[in-house]
């Protein structure tokens, strides 16, 4: 069976998030955190990735559980149920996301959602650009560095340090940009008719079943968890 | 257009606000990209505070201004319809691949927010890029947020919670990503990195006089 494609796991990173609404108590959230690890963890390639990635979850879980607690009525099961709500939107996204490359998402957006052809090659070579711009954000802030304008501690600092590597990131970025859309309408980027991809954009078996588990994680909490329990 | 025909297509005049250039295209694009590991980085400080965040209360919303920024700079700068929309969708996009606490949910949020930004300049029809319509884009793209929001990280809160939420928000929307992206739009344009685009070309007009 091929691998699925990037749209299917897109939808079974998105779809969850219809079911989370339905998690209204900790049981309920317990129960479909498991079925959502059984059902898409076959599909995760970069353990460690998807780890660092589901850590943000948690930080955030446990920072609604404790303002859900604080604000919300002190109520236990529904602080936790906040909290695994968002585990259930999370857990997807961290298994899957490793696994979705921006260029292959771009080829089938364009050719089997058919999205309008332009912005779709304009948003992937922007995103092929993200580990040179990662680059350039590390010169300025070394820059910024040696100029003994950082690290930047506190709050305010960093914000003002955030703020001003990035205005540095965008001028230099701003000016290659206009030396590659010259360079792309010279090759009949603005008037082509017909175009082709950098890859096809088939939908297989293992589509079809990836978005059937993503469908059937949105209903879960809804209809299937009353229905079984 | 017909006495002047320019070919160039760094050169031609401004247009249709519907009519994509290149250029204005792959800006909006850069715009959404740097913005989204901007964001990245802010994500990954806001997530690195839930102690801070819980005990701030609906104030934590004070602190959302600084996501709503792409749509508003890319709104200003590019001057299309959709600009907004497309780069704070992106951004969202690269922030979710680089991995925040809120997963591919942020894309919806960007999704809502984008809208909320295009809306303020589609009440003016693409024809005003001054302060106050950059600081009604953040405050629109605050509460587009919020709307998603209602439904997904607030439903366990009191009414009095999520107003002052809605309210520390749309403040935060407007100042920081309203007034913010405008400074940094006029800012960008006197670096003279945007000349090919409307904003830069409006300050070189401005200038030049």
């Amino acid at each position: 069976m091929s691998s699925p494609g990037p749209l299917s796991l897109l939808a079974a990173c998105l779809l969850p998030v219809l079911g989370a609404f339905a998690v209204d108590s900790a049981r309920v959230g317990l129960w479909g955190v498991g079925v959502e690890l059984v059902a898409l963890g076959w599909l995760a390639r970069d353990p460690r990735r998807s780890v660092k990635l589901l850590a943000f979850g948690i930080l955030a879980a446990i920072s609604i559980f404790v303002s859900t607690y604080l604000y919300g009525g002190r109520h236990l099961d529904e602080s936790a149920a906040a909290a695994l709500r968002i585990v259930y939107i999370v857990l997807p996204a961290a298994l899957l996301t490793p696994v979705i490359q921006p260029a292959e998402l771009g080829d089938h957006l364009a050719q089997r959602l058919h999205l309008p052809s332009r912005p779709v090659v304009a948003a992937v070579v922007a995103l092929q650009r993200i580990e040179s711009i990662g680059e350039q954000w590390r010169q300025v802030q070394q820059a910024r560095r040696a100029r003994g304008l950082g690290p930047d501690n506190g709050v305010v600092r960093r914000f003002t340090g955030l703020a001003s590597t990035a205005f540095a990131v965008l001028v230099v970025s701003m000016r290659h940009t206009a030396s590659t859309a010259v360079a792309m309408d010279a090759r009949g980027f603005a008037a082509a008719t017909q175009r082709t991809w950098a890859g096809p954009a088939p939908w297989g078996w293992s589509d079809s079943i990836v978005l059937g588990l993503g469908i059937g994680l949105s209903l879960f909490p809804w209809f299937l968890f009353p229905w079984f329990f | 257009m017909n006495s002047t025909r320019i070919t160039s297509p760094l050169l031609r005049p401004h247009g249709s606000p519907a009519r994509w250039r290149t250029i204005e295209l792959l800006t909006a694009a850069i715009i959404g990209v740097v913005f989204g590991v901007a964001y990245w980085g802010y994500s990954s400080t806001y997530t690195a505070l839930p102690g801070l965040k819980a005990l701030t209360g609906p104030f934590v919303g004070l602190v959302n201004g600084p996501w709503l920024i792409a749509g508003v700079i890319s709104g200003l700068v590019i001057r299309r319809v959709g600009a907004a929309f497309f780069a704070e969708v992106l951004a969202a996009v690269v922030s979710t691949q680089l991995g925040t606490e809120w997963g591919w949910t942020t894309v919806i949020s960007g999704v809502v927010q984008g809208a909320g930004a295009e809306l303020a300049f589609a009440i003016f029809l693409f024809r005003r890029f001054t302060w106050p319509v950059a600081a009604l884009s953040g405050a629109l793209a605050a509460v587009g947020g919020f709307c998603y929001e209602w439904f997904t990280w607030l439903p366990g809160f009191d009414l009095e919670y999520k107003l002052g939420y809605l309210g520390a928000f749309v403040i935060s929307g407007a100042l920081v990503a309203g007034i913010g992206g405008w400074v940094l739009t006029a800012a960008l344009a006197r670096t003279g990195a945007i000349d090919a685009l409307p904003a830069g070309q409006e300050a070189a007009r401005h200038n030049a006089v």
